[in-house]
C-alpha cells in the first residue's frame, strides 16, 4: 500500500498581496502547474536515453512511473530497444509474453542482468494484462515489458494508473501494424532496424531509427541511433539531422 | 499411577468384562503408552463400493486361472468361496453377478477413504487391503466414550451402505487381529493378552507356513502360544514372530503408521449450516487464515506450503493447495494468494467443514522496521512487495528466470529456475562472441541460396517470404555437447545475417555445408 500523497495546498507561494513582482507570480503559478501536470515533471524521474533525445523530453529522459508503448517494425531492433530501457531502470525486471523468447546472453549485452529478469508466460490477453497490472502497481518492481497485439484504451488506462502508484516503468511492445492512433501511454516510439556500419564481413553495431510518434509535452522527431556495445551508451548519428515528424492531434 | 504394562503379560490375570469404556485413562493423557488404537475391517468394501449386492463376486487372473477373489454373503452363503476357480462358481450359482478384480483401484478407494477419516482422527492409517486404523485417543469423550464412538463410527459405515467391524484396543496389532476375528470389541488398556487369548493364531496374521508349523505342536490359539517360555520359542521360529506378540499384547507396541504426519499449524472450522457462497467461504476462510497465521507468529515460523481442505456434505474432500515463494505469515497476503484459487471448490450441496493447515513452513522472523529510503520506501518492504508479487503471479501463471549456465549450445545455455532463486552467472559469461536476444523456442525451417556450398547465405526464404542476405558474419561452428547429447546429432554452423531492411537474424546450417543440410532461423539480434 503506498500511502496518500501529503496534502499540496499548504503552499506558501499562492498570490496573498496585489502589485507584486508579476514575474515572481508567474514563475510560482509555473510551478504549480508543473507539480499537478505529471507528464511535465515525472514525480519518479526518468531514465535517460542519450543526451540529445532526453533534450527532446519533458523531464529529461523517459519517465518512469508511466506507460509507454513501442511498435515494432522490426522485431528484434524494439526487442533490443525496450531491453535497454529495462536495463537502465536498474532493479528487477518482468517479460511479459505469450511465449517469452528473451535469452539472455544476448540481452547482458544491453546491460539486463539474467538476476534481474524475470519471466512471466500468459497466453491469454485477460491474463497477461492482469499480470501487466498487479506487477506494475508493485513497488519492488522496476520496469514492466508486455508483448500483446493490441491493448484497448480502458486496459491501457488502468496500466498508466498502476504505473503511476508503482513507480516503475511500463513497456507495450506491439507490432507496428495494427495501431490506432489514440494512445494513454506517455510515450509512443516506433523503432526500425537500420543498415549497420561495418563491412561486409563484419555486421558492426546495431543501429535503430526511433522515432518518437507521440508524447506529452515532446515534439514528435525522429533520430538514427548507433547502439555501442563496448561502451555501452546510445549515440545519435551525427550526419543525420533531427527530422520532425508531421505532429498529429491525438 | 495405574500399573504400566511394560512387562511381561501374565495369562492367569482374570478376564477383563467386555467393555468397561469408562476404565480407560482419558483424563491422563500424560501416560506414555495411553494410545487408543480403533481398528475397522471393512471385509466386503470392495464389493460394496461397487454398490455390488444379492450374489455377485470378484475374479482375478492368478497365475494363468480364473479365481474368485471375492463374495458378496449372499454368494458366501450360496457356497462360493474366495480361491474357487471361477468355472466351478458359475457351476454352483449360476445367477452369480461376476466381475473383474482391481486391486488398484481398491487401494486408492482405501486411500480416499483414510482422508475422509481425517475428519474424525488426525491420525488415521490405512491397514491394507480392506482396513483402517485410527487413532482415537482422546477422542472418544466427544462422543460420550468409547463405545458410543464405536457405535457413531458403525451407523455411520452402515448408511453409506458398508460393512464394517471395529474393534478399540491400545495396540494397533490387537485392534485389528479383534476386528477381524470377533470377540471383544473394546479393549480396556493392559487387557490385550488376555482379549487376543481365546483367539486363532491367523488373526494375528502370521506367514501360512509358520501357522501351519505352530499347528503341529497343538498350538492353535494365542493364548497357548503366550503361555510358552519364550527362548524355546523364538529359537524354533525366530524373533519376527516374538516382535508380532509383543506388539500385539502392547509389550512393545508398533508404532501407528499414519497417513501423513500430523501438522503442527492447523485452523479449523466446523459449520452448523452448510456453505455454498463464495463469499462465505472466503469469509471462513480469513478466519482460519487469522487463527493460523497467529499461530504461525507465535512459533517465528512462515507457511512456504498451505492446504485448505473443505469437507462436502456428501462426505467427499476437496482441497487447495497453495506454495509461496518465501515464508509468509500475513493473513491479507495469503488471502489475495487463495483468491486465486478459490474457483477450484465445488460446493455442491454445501461444505460442513474447513480446515486450514501449513504443511511446510520455515523460520521467518519478524522483520525489523527500517527506515525509509530516498522515496519513502524501505527497501525490505520493497522486496517483500516482490516476493508477494511473484507468489501471486506464479499462482496463475508460469514464471521462471533464467539461469546461465557454462555451456555453448543454445538450448542449453539458460536453464529455467524458479522465480526466488538466486542468479549467479558462471565466470567469463556471457562470452565474446554476439548472441540475439530472442531466441526461437521452435526455430523456423529456411532454405537458403548460397554462391558457394561453404559460403554464407545470399537468400533466405522462409514460407512464401525471401530475404536478400545484405551482409553475414560467420560462421562460428557450435558442436555438440558429446558427453551429453544423443551421438548422430551433427554440429551447426551459425551466422549472423544482415537483411536489406537491418534487420539481423541468427541463422544456422544443421550439418556440413552441402545441398541436403537444413537451415533454420534461430534467434533475432537487437
Amino acid at each position: 500500500m503506498t500511502p496518500p500523497p501529503p496534502p499540496a495546498d499548504h503552499e506558501t507561494d499562492t498570490p496573498t498581496a496585489p502589485g507584486l513582482d508579476q514575474a515572481a507570480l508567474i514563475a510560482a503559478l509555473r510551478a504549480r502547474i508543473a507539480r499537478l501536470d505529471r507528464s511535465a515533471a515525472p514525480a519518479h524521474g526518468s531514465l535517460p536515453l542519450s543526451p540529445a533525445i532526453d533534450a527532446a523530453l519533458p523531464g529529461g529522459g523517459l519517465a518512469r512511473a508511466a506507460l509507454h508503448e513501442v511498435l515494432a517494425e522490426e522485431p528484434g531492433a524494439a526487442a533490443g530497444f525496450c531491453a535497454l530501457l529495462l536495463a537502465r531502470a536498474g532493479g528487477t525486471v518482468l517479460w511479459i509474453a505469450p511465449e517469452p523468447d528473451a535469452w539472455p546472453p544476448g540481452l547482458a549485452r544491453f546491460g539486463l542482468a539474467p538476476a534481474d529478469l524475470v519471466l512471466v508466460q500468459a497466453p491469454r490477453r485477460a491474463e497477461a494484462l492482469w499480470a501487466m497490472e498487479e506487477s506494475l502497481r508493485c513497488p519492488g518492481v522496476a520496469g514492466v515489458l508486455l508483448l500483446a497485439e493490441t491493448v484497448e484504451m480502458t486496459a491501457a488506462r488502468r496500466l498508466q494508473l498502476a504505473a503511476e502508484a508503482g513507480g516503475g516503468i511500463g513497456l507495450l511492445l506491439r507490432p507496428a501494424g495494427s495501431v490506432d492512433p489514440a494512445t494513454v501511454a506517455m510515450t509512443r516510439w516506433r523503432v526500425d532496424a537500420l543498415p549497420g556500419a561495418g563491412g561486409a564481413q563484419a555486421l558492426g553495431d546495431p543501429r535503430w531509427r526511433l522515432s518518437l510518434e507521440r508524447g506529452r509535452g515532446a515534439q514528435p522527431q525522429s533520430w538514427d541511433v548507433t547502439w555501442r556495445v563496448a561502451t555501452e551508451r546510445l549515440e545519435v548519428d551525427g550526419m543525420t539531422a533531427l527530422r520532425s515528424l508531421p505532429r498529429r492531434r491525438a | 499411577m495405574r500399573r504400566r504394562c511394560c512387562r511381561t503379560p501374565r495369562l492367569d490375570l482374570p478376564p477383563s468384562p467386555g467393555a468397561v469404556p469408562m476404565a480407560i485413562p482419558l483424563a491422563m493423557p500424560s501416560l506414555p503408552r495411553g494410545r487408543r488404537i480403533a481398528a475397522l475391517w471393512l471385509p466386503f468394501a470392495a464389493l460394496e463400493r461397487r454398490r455390488l449386492t444379492g450374489p455377485a463376486a470378484l475374479w482375478a487372473a492368478v497365475s494363468g486361472r480364473h479365481l474368485i477373489t471375492a463374495a458378496t454373503p449372499a454368494a458366501l452363503a450360496a457356497g462360493i468361496s474366495p480361491g474357487q476357480a471361477l468355472a466351478d462358481a458359475t457351476a454352483i450359482l449360476p445367477e452369480l453377478l461376476l466381475q473383474p478384480a482391481d486391486p488398484d483401484s481398491d487401494a486408492a478407494w482405501l486411500r480416499r477413504l483414510g482422508r475422509w477419516a481425517h475428519m474424525l482422527t488426525p491420525l488415521p492409517a490405512l491397514d491394507p487391503p480392506d482396513g483402517l486404523l485410527l487413532d482415537v485417543t482422546g477422542l472418544a469423550h466427544l462422543h460420550g466414550g468409547e463405545a458410543e464412538l464405536r457405535a457413531a463410527l458403525l451407523s455411520r459405515f452402515d448408511r453409506t451402505g458398508l460393512t464394517a467391524r471395529i474393534a478399540i484396543a491400545g495396540t494397533t496389532d490387537a485392534a485389528a487381529a479383534l476386528a477381524r476375528a470377533g470377540g471383544t470389541e473394546i479393549v480396556p488398556a493392559g487387557g490385550e493378552a488376555a482379549a487376543l487369548a481365546p483367539l486363532p493364531l491367523i488373526a494375528l496374521r502370521l506367514p501360512a507356513a509358520q501357522i501351519a508349523a505352530l499347528h503341529r505342536l497343538g498350538l492353535r490359539e494365542i493364548g497357548a502360544l503366550l503361555a510358552q517360555p519364550r527362548a524355546p520359542l523364538a529359537r524354533r521360529f525366530g524373533t519376527a514372530l516374538l516382535a508380532t506378540l509383543d506388539a500385539a499384547t502392547g509389550v512393545r507396541p508398533r508404532p501407528l503408521q499414519p497417513l501423513r504426519p500430523p501438522t503442527e499449524f492447523l485452523a479449523t472450522r466446523d459449520l452448523a449450516e452448510p456453505i455454498t457462497t463464495r463469499l462465505a467461504i472466503e469469509t471462513v476462510l480469513a478466519a482460519l487464515l487469522v487463527t493460523l497465521c497467529a499461530q504461525l507468529r507465535a512459533a517465528e515460523r512462515g507457511a512456504r506450503r498451505l492446504l485448505l481442505r473443505a469437507w462436502r456434505i456428501d462426505g467427499t474432500v476437496q482441497a487447495i493447495a497453495l506454495g509461496t515463494g518465501q515464508p509468509a505469515r500475513a493473513p491479507r497476503h495469503l488471502a489475495r494468494l487463495f483468491q486465486e484459487k478459490l474457483d477450484q471448490l465445488d460446493p455442491g450441496f454445501g461444505f460442513e467443514r474447513l480446515t486450514l493447515e501449513a504443511r511446510v513452513t520455515a523460520p521467518m522472523v519478524a522483520a525489523q522496521a527500517t527506515l525509509p529510503g530516498e522515496d519513502g520506501i524501505a527497501p525490505e518492504s520493497r522486496s517483500q512487495a516482490l516476493a508477494e508479487l511473484l507468489d501471486r503471479l506464479s499462482q496463475r501463471l508460469p514464471v521462471w528466470r533464467l539461469a546461465p549456465r557454462a555451456g555453448h549450445w543454445p538450448e542449453r545455455a539458460v536453464a529455467r529456475v524458479g522465480p526466488f532463486e538466486a542468479i549467479l552467472p558462471p565466470a567469463n559469461w556471457p562470452g565474446p562472441a554476439p548472441r540475439p536476444i530472442r531466441l526461437l523456442r521452435r526455430p523456423l525451417r529456411l532454405s537458403a541460396v548460397a554462391l558457394l556450398p561453404d559460403a554464407p547465405p545470399s537468400l533466405l526464404r522462409l514460407g512464401a517470404t525471401s530475404w536478400r542476405v545484405a551482409r553475414a558474419e560467420g560462421p562460428e561452428r557450435l558442436a555438440p555437447e558429446w558427453w551429453r547429447d544423443r551421438p548422430d546429432r551433427p554440429p551447426r554452423d551459425y551466422y549472423r545475417v544482415e537483411l536489406g531492411s537491418g534487420a539481423r537474424l541468427w541463422v544456422c546450417r544443421a550439418g556440413p555445408p552441402g545441398e541436403a543440410a537444413p537451415w533454420w532461423l534461430h534467434g533475432r539480434f537487437a
